[in-house]
């Protein structure tokens, strides 16, 4: 983490620094210890509600201030200048913050303007802005008359509008139907185009799995991984369908070190290495389990996380 | 920008703007603030709103101007009856004006306050205005700013009108009155400060607290109301010497008391005065409730963010 003044920022450079991050609320333990790098690009933040994603965001923002430890964006300590890299940051929260008696575009066009764009130029840029969100005709609707759908873009709209360099979405498809999170996640994705790095709070792994490049897991206030999603990293997962008793298969498997789930008569093995369907063969060989059913299928997030959750609590 | 010939006519063209980078000037913290005062002048008043909005603001101004007007109106009837009379005892003029409008104005400072922070807090706007560059401090201030320009407004246009009237129908000439009362351009403003003061205090009060604005607004006209009621059975109950002491729950009083001294008036009826409070004490309750308000309010949007 850098403690020098800011200087020109390398295009690798990590955009998020924490160091030994920690924040309580009296007694409840927000973060615990979390050190975490992000690199530019789209990142998902994963955790249960709780794990501590909001509360790391407020932090990025200078918001609320760490209980210790530091975090800094941009290699800036947000301590230092927190107004100043908030001048960069664009921030969608979870909940709601649209005023219901203003037009989108008025809105939009006021949030550009906190942000230090002029009156004139603010309101060019809402308007594009909110044709980018697909917004363009019910501009000058009433907030308070939009749907849910609606309303998460617009808010997606003003965190965007004053070209931020990072973009922190809270639960940015939270509410939304099927549909309206497939539009959300495309606009997401194309921020890509126009340089932005996307930190997205997500306690839905598919949304990350769709859109980030890179993937920090929290649970509890714990970091539980910190890594980028790509799934041959994530190694593969075998699941075989046995007759009769699972648990000679289970038990061979364990012996060879595979990590092993099982519900009813299909046992899942997941390994990093390759090696996993060696150890399939050959404990299905040593239990003596006859096959019913065999494939393969690359690990989830969502088996990732699991699996890291049991790591955590041991 | 890109440019895409549509039919290869050279006339025709779409302009697809898109979404651009931008890398223009920033206004930075001022021109935040300059935003949220320009935002909070465009909700008091109900502009770039739905109708509905405007109906109550915009009755209250009609009803300030148009009483102004009506002054002035009487004084030119007054000026062109055959025989002299001197309207200046029997209508108000620039001090009476304050008591003049004094309801209208309660209820305009009620209504202004809490429009001014209730929604922003209740419909969550505050995560937008603390993840862009600007403080708590520069929130409130940016608020406190737009209060102050609304409400000055208010008690000021209206005597700007009755003062540039009263100087047309002058027999003396226009700028012999205007050369005439010169003390006005100092005592009217300063009056109105005093005002300004205690029911921005009360308002902002009541509207950091309240969840709605018609609460607030309720909070703040049974506050100064009710406060007034309060001192008045306690002075007329008890001649105990320390009975005195609570005339100073008359917060609404204070701003008259005040005023009389600016004007060289002798003191009115007021509350503080008939339990013998020189307006200097008035004026010190009014300093008290603005530091109280700053206090509290900066404490509890501290506690908020």
């Amino acid at each position: 983490m850098s403690d020098g003044p800011t200087g020109p920022r390398l295009p690798d450079s990590p955009i998020v620094e924490t160091r030994d991050l920690h924040k309580h609320f009296g007694q409840v333990r927000a973060l615990a210890g979390v050190d975490l790098s992000v690199p530019p690009g789209i990142t998902g933040l994963v955790g249960a509600n709780g794990a501590g994603k909001t509360t790391l965001i407020r932090l990025l923002l200078g918001l609320t201030a760490p209980t210790s430890g530091d975090v800094a964006v941009f290699g800036t300590p947000v301590s230092r200048d927190a107004a100043g890299l908030r001048a960069k940051i664009g921030y969608m929260p979870e909940g709601s913050c649209l005023p219901r008696d203003q037009t989108a575009a008025d809105f939009v066009a006021y949030a550009a303007e906190l942000a230090g764009i002029p009156p004139a130029e603010a309101r060019r840029r809402a308007s594009e802005t909110l044709f980018l969100v697909g917004l363009h005709e019910e501009r000058f609707r009433y907030l308070g008359d939009f749907s849910t759908g609606m309303q998460q873009r617009v808010k997606l709209a003003q965190s965007i509008v004053h070209d931020p360099e990072l973009v922190l979405l809270d639960e940015p498809a939270s509410g939304l139907d099927p549909g309206g999170r497939d539009q959300m996640l495309e606009v997401i994705n194309r921020f890509r185009e126009f340089g932005m790095n996307v930190l997205f709070s997500s306690h839905l792994l598919d949304d990350i799995e769709q859109t980030c490049d890179w993937v920090v897991m929290l649970d509890g206030g714990r970091l539980l991984r910190s890594a980028p999603l790509d799934p041959p990293d994530d190694g593969a997962a075998v699941s075989v369908e046995v007759f009769g008793d699972p648990l000679p298969l289970v038990t061979a498997l364990t012996a060879r070190g595979v990590e092993v789930t099982h519900d009813g008569r299909v046992v899942t093995a997941m390994s990093s290495s390759d090696d996993v369907f060696v150890a399939v063969r050959d404990a299905l060989a040593a239990s003596g389990s006859s096959i019913r059913a065999m494939g393969t299928d690359l690990r989830s997030l969502e088996d990732v996380f699991m699996a890291a959750t049991r790591e955590s609590n041991g | 920008m890109a440019e895409v010939p549509t039919t290869g006519q050279d006339s025709a063209i779409i302009l697809d703007r898109g979404y651009r980078s931008y890398d223009g000037p920033s206004t930075g913290r001022g021109g935040a603030m300059a935003a949220v005062v320009k935002e909070g002048y465009r909700r008091v008043l109900g502009l770039r709103r739905k109708a509905k909005r405007k109906l109550f603001p915009w009755t209250l101004i009609a009803l300030a101007l148009g009483s102004a007007v009506l002054l002035v109106a009487i004084e030119w009837v007054s000026s062109t009856l055959p025989v002299s009379l001197d309207t200046s005892g029997l209508f108000p003029r620039y001090a009476g004006y304050f008591d003049f409008i004094s309801t209208v104005a309660l209820l305009f400072a009620a209504f202004t306050g809490p429009q001014l922070l209730v929604p922003d807090r209740t419909q969550g706007v505050l995560n937008v205005y603390f993840s862009r560059p600007l403080s708590v401090r520069d929130y409130l201030v940016a608020k406190g700013a737009t209060f102050g320009a609304v409400i000055l407004s208010f008690w000021l246009v209206p005597q700007l009108l009755l003062h540039l009237g009263f100087a047309a129908l002058s027999p003396a000439g226009f700028l012999s009155y205007l050369g005439g009362t010169t003390d006005i351009l100092w005592k009217v403003p300063a009056a109105a400060l005093v005002y300004f003061t205690m029911h921005a205090s009360l308002a902002f009060l009541a509207a950091s607290f309240a969840k709605r604005v018609g609460n607030a607004a309720a909070g703040f006209v049974a506050v100064l109301l009710g406060l007034n009621l309060v001192a008045l059975l306690l002075q007329e109950a008890s001649s105990a010497p320390g009975t005195k002491w609570t005339s100073l729950l008359a917060l609404e009083q204070h701003p008259r008391h005040v005023r009389d001294w600016i004007f060289d008036l002798e003191a009115s009826a007021t509350i503080p005065a008939q339990a013998g409070f020189g307006p200097e004490a008035s004026l010190m309750v009014v300093i008290g409730m603005a530091v109280v308000s700053v206090l509290v309010v900066g404490w509890r949007y501290r506690r908020l963010t």
